[in-house]
């Protein structure tokens, strides 16, 4: 197989989670941040190593993209996952975790919500928590294809993942609980 | 011995994987002789295989991947093939533009404005729950929200250049959500959220000049098409086309329609896009 259509089919394949990325970091210019990655991911594609994964690989570049179109824009829009860079935040580390006890699901269990109220809700965290518990729990990726994509330690994923999926049961239980929401999206009717 | 706080701190990275070997031996071992810690464990689990393992990226819509196609296409090309191209079709159209403007065939000019800038009831029916996807989403926040229909109304009215008027029905059913000036298919829209009964429905008022570029025929007065399980019923009144998108067919003419009101069932869909 030559080096182009080993590239198409490997877009192919990840077209949807590629797609659902660029959402997260771009979400009303999605499609040109898409185009744009396939483009400048095409280029360096000669350089990919084999014995990687190709998903987090063009994810990274997506995610340098993005940066390089909010620096050209000289605006780092405050609901982008990119803008939060700076923020100081609680690092935790698997021999010394700092975490307090996780939430534990029951109550939503219960509840019986359905997946696409679990999904939606995922779409109302925070920018930063949102990227982090989308690559992991939508994309499936580990902690460190994520540290790499993100260009952050492992023990700041884990803190944001951490902080994410809590953030993300607050909001099963206590819909009302969103930010910028008013008894909009999730129902709390079990139905 | 690992005690129980410990335990409860590191029960993400041990269900997703993620423990070295060494912590993971020393939690199993702890989980062994603690009922608390094994149940928080096998509730986190549960969570995961109902919900978590079941999330899928949201998919890329159609046109989406329809650019991709043309983009990985041109890719493979190459560059300069792919410009080579550009400037041969602009050369084409140059060419066709000038014979057509040699021979004057009115008719021609014609032509060239209804391939070139028409907008099919399809394409219209496609690009409106595109929009209703995002709105859904909050993929396109609203410019205004928290208002009366009325409230908004105006608002529309002072900012686009044709006739906007919101339905004003007083139901505890409907919801007015709130709206923002779209694009549909590049004419200027006033798009509107509802909710009706709880679901999620959008209005779209179009220029009535963009409408009579649809070439509809007169009857029957609402055009309904399906697309991806959204039902789209398309109609005019008051000098503006109106596009409405939901998954609740019928239901949603409580829009404009008192819940008492006897209607006429909507037309079968004309099409299935």
């Amino acid at each position: 197989m030559d080096s182009g259509t080993e590239f198409q089919d490997a877009v192919y394949k990840y077209l949807n989670p590629l797609y659902n990325y660029a959402l997260v970091l771009a979400r009303q210019d999605a499609e040109d941040l898409l185009q744009e990655s396939i483009a400048r991911a095409w280029e360096a594609f000669h350089r990919f190593d084999r014995s990687q994964s190709f998903k987090p690989w063009i994810f990274t570049i997506m995610r340098n993209v993005q940066i390089d179109r909010l620096r050209r824009r000289r605006l780092q829009p405050s609901e982008e996952p990119l803008g939060y860079q700076k923020e100081a935040e609680p690092v935790v580390s698997l021999e010394n975790p700092l975490c307090s006890i996780p939430l534990a699901p029951e109550d939503i269990l219960l509840r019986r919500e359905t997946v696409e109220q679990v999904r939606e809700a995922i779409r109302h965290l925070p920018p930063l928590l949102r990227e982090i518990v989308e690559l992991r729990d939508i994309e499936g990726l580990s902690y460190r294809e994520i540290a790499t994509i993100v260009s952050r330690p492992v023990g700041t994923v884990m803190s944001r993942l951490y902080r994410g999926r809590n953030l993300l049961r607050t909001y099963l239980v206590e819909p009302r609980e969103r930010p910028g929401e008013k008894g909009i999206g999730v129902r709390n009717d079990g139905l | 011995m690992m005690d129980c706080s410990t335990a409860k701190s590191k029960l993400f990275p041990y269900v997703d994987g993620e423990l070295t070997p060494e912590l993971r031996d020393q939690l199993e071992a702890h989980l062994a002789r603690c009922g608390t810690c094994r149940r928080l464990v096998d509730l986190e689990v549960a969570f995961r295989e109902t919900y978590v393992d079941r999330l899928r990226p949201d998919p890329a819509p159609e046109p989406v991947r329809e650019q991709v196609v043309t983009l990985l296409r041109e890719l493979g090309q190459g560059r300069r093939a792919s410009r080579r191209q550009r400037q041969l079709k602009r050369l084409v159209v140059c060419v066709g533009a000038a014979f057509l403007v040699a021979v004057g065939l009115s008719a021609g000019i014609a032509l060239q404005s209804y391939v070139g800038t028409r907008t099919t009831l399809a394409e219209l029916a496609i690009a409106a729950v595109e929009q209703h996807q995002k709105l859904v989403r909050d993929l396109l926040p609203p410019d205004i929200k928290n208002v009366s229909p009325k409230v908004a109304e105006e608002w529309f009215k002072k900012r686009l250049a044709f006739n906007v008027s919101l339905p004003d029905l007083r139901t505890e059913r409907l919801h007015f959500l709130g709206g923002r000036i779209s694009h549909l298919r590049e004419v200027e829209v006033a798009a509107l959220e509802y909710q009706v009964d709880g679901n999620n429905v959008s209005l779209f008022i179009i220029p009535e000049d963009a409408y009579r570029q649809l070439r509809l025929k007169d009857k029957p007065r609402f055009k309904v098409v399906s697309h991806r399980g959204y039902d789209v019923v398309i109609w005019r009144s008051q000098g503006a086309g109106y596009t409405l998108v939901s998954e609740i067919g019928d239901r949603a003419c409580l829009m404009c329609h008192a819940p008492e009101e006897k209607l006429e069932p909507l037309p079968r869909p004309s099409a299935h896009l």
